[in-house]
């Protein structure tokens, strides 16, 4: 299955731009490049902060609306991470390729245009911040992010994390949240109807996913296989590791 | 015990035990990690921690990016026009220039000047820079009004390479901490050139032949891109050499 397989990443992918990564999760592609800090227009100029301008391409066509509402997010979201107080009067520019989704052969997606894509965040906010990183940008923290669907079956409530297209399709809300590295709540966007009890299991279970770090994970070999079969892979150590190659390598001479 | 030289992420908590002490030196915060009052100290890049407990520094030393100008770094860059007073200079793509007073050269007055024409390369230091104005340069040692080796560039050819490397070119044991020989080996295969190394990714290599010229760039930047040790160096060179010859 597609939505429980491993992420991947790779970083300064592209050699022209500042910095890039592509990675993989979940059906999802996405390249990000970013340049910065660069001369910003003038009528984008803050005068005491970088403007951070994030540019999401969908898969296939040209952007619309609902790529704009993206980019509304996951500016909020970056301009939390990246120090912008250190480049006034410039421009911090991120531009995101969706390369690959997910298929869904129950419904045509041409026609859920209107609709919010929640489940593409958690990969554009990802590989944000991983080309973030290789373009060596000044940062508060670093961020995971997690998508958690709430099912309903029988009458009782279920929370699926990291859903498929077609849990997402049959889920009474999705939720996306998104964390820093000092386990501060970074993004919270939800879709469909549900109550505040519901509200707060999610938000324990996607902590949970995004903020459990390598060291917890010592504590039993029964709670780590508890924890894998539910809430996937440990986002912060995958950031890690994949910071620790490209950085490996940068300083190959020391 | 933490080992020696950490891996950092932005935001991550720095074991107190890797901050460096000393009696009388304040502590000194090199690039990639900031200040946060009263007592903490984040870092903000990925790279590796790096403590100099002879200097009581702290730095991360990392690899890519932009060029961010700093004061007294040496840089390369291009005249772009000329004002009344000052040249406006070009020392990475797409950011504000830098500008470079006429009068900012060796024995410059008002009346014998060195004429830079656009596109012009200069060799120069960053006199000011802060992250509210556009850096500043000059040719010239303010102490000793003599240039030390700064100035317009003529002939050769330009070559962009890593941070990285140029960090490492500009180390004063290049060889043995930068663990860079290509020009060393070069040089002692017979040939015949000069260089200048930019902070901002930038070489200037001249020489009387235009195959030395890039036979030099082109054992530089297959050193950077190939991440290459000073072994790979040498075949690299001998290889090189063989083809020129």
């Amino acid at each position: 299955m597609t939505t429980k397989r491993e992420p991947e990443a790779a970083l300064s992918v592209l050699p022209k731009s500042d910095g890039s990564a592509r990675y993989s999760y979940a059906g999802y592609t996405v390249t990000a490049s970013v340049n910065g800090p660069i001369e910003a227009q003038r009528r984008d100029e803050h005068a005491y902060e970088a403007h951070v301008d994030v540019i999401v391409r969908p898969a296939a066509g040209v952007g619309g609306t609902r790529e704009r509402h993206l980019e509304t997010i996951l500016q909020a979201s970056l301009i939390q991470l990246i120090l912008v107080k250190n480049f006034p009067r410039s421009l911090i520019q991120i531009v995101l390729q969706v390369e690959a989704s997910p298929e869904n052969d129950y419904v045509n997606t041409k026609l859920m245009q209107a609709s919010l894509n929640s489940a593409v965040i958690p990969a554009l906010l990802q590989t944000a911040v991983l080309a973030l990183l290789s373009a060596a940008i000044p940062m508060r923290a670093t961020a995971t992010s997690a998508i958690v669907a709430v099912m309903t079956q029988d009458g009782a409530s279920r929370l699926v994390a990291h859903p498929s297209p077609r849990e997402i399709e049959a889920a009474q809300s999705v939720h996306v949240l998104a964390f820093t590295s000092q386990d501060g709540l970074l993004l919270a966007e939800s879709e469909g109807d549900f109550t505040v009890k519901e509200w707060d299991d999610v938000y324990d279970t996607a902590k949970k996913i995004c903020c459990k770090s390598g060291a917890t994970k010592g504590e039993g070999i029964e709670m780590v296989l508890d924890e894998q079969e539910d809430s996937g892979p440990d986002m912060r150590q995958f950031l890690r590791s994949a910071l620790e190659t490209k950085v490996a390598a940068d300083l190959h001479w020391k | 015990m933490a080992t020696e030289n950490p891996l950092v992420l932005p935001g991550d908590e720095i074991d107190p035990s890797l901050i460096p002490t000393h009696k009388t030196k304040p502590l000194r915060l090199g690039p990639g990690l900031r200040h946060v009052p009263p007592n903490q100290i984040l870092p903000t890049l990925a790279g590796h921690l790096i403590a100099d407990h002879r200097k009581n520094a702290l730095y991360v030393e990392y690899n890519g990016g932009r060029y961010i100008p700093s004061p007294s770094d040496l840089v390369i860059g291009q005249v772009t026009r000329s004002a009344a007073d000052l040249y406006y200079v070009n020392l990475t793509p797409y950011t504000p220039n830098a500008s470079l007073p006429h009068l900012a050269f060796e024995g410059a007055t008002k009346k014998t000047r060195p004429q830079l024409a656009n596109g012009a390369l200069v060799y120069a230091r960053i006199s000011l820079a802060n992250r509210h104005m556009d850096p500043e340069l000059e040719c010239v040692s303010t102490s000793t009004g003599k240039s030390e080796g700064l100035g317009p560039l003529t002939g050769g050819m330009v070559f962009d390479i890593s941070l990285g490397l140029a960090r490492r070119l500009l180390m004063a044991r290049s060889r043995d901490v930068g663990k860079v020989a290509v020009l060393e080996l070069l040089g002692a295969e017979g040939l015949a050139f000069e260089t200048a190394v930019g902070r901002n990714g930038k070489v200037w290599v001249n020489s009387e032949s235009v195959k030395t010229v890039v036979v030099v760039g082109r054992a530089l930047k297959e050193t950077d891109e190939k991440e290459l040790g000073v072994e790979q160096q040498k075949k690299l060179v001998q290889k090189l050499i063989k083809e020129m010859r």
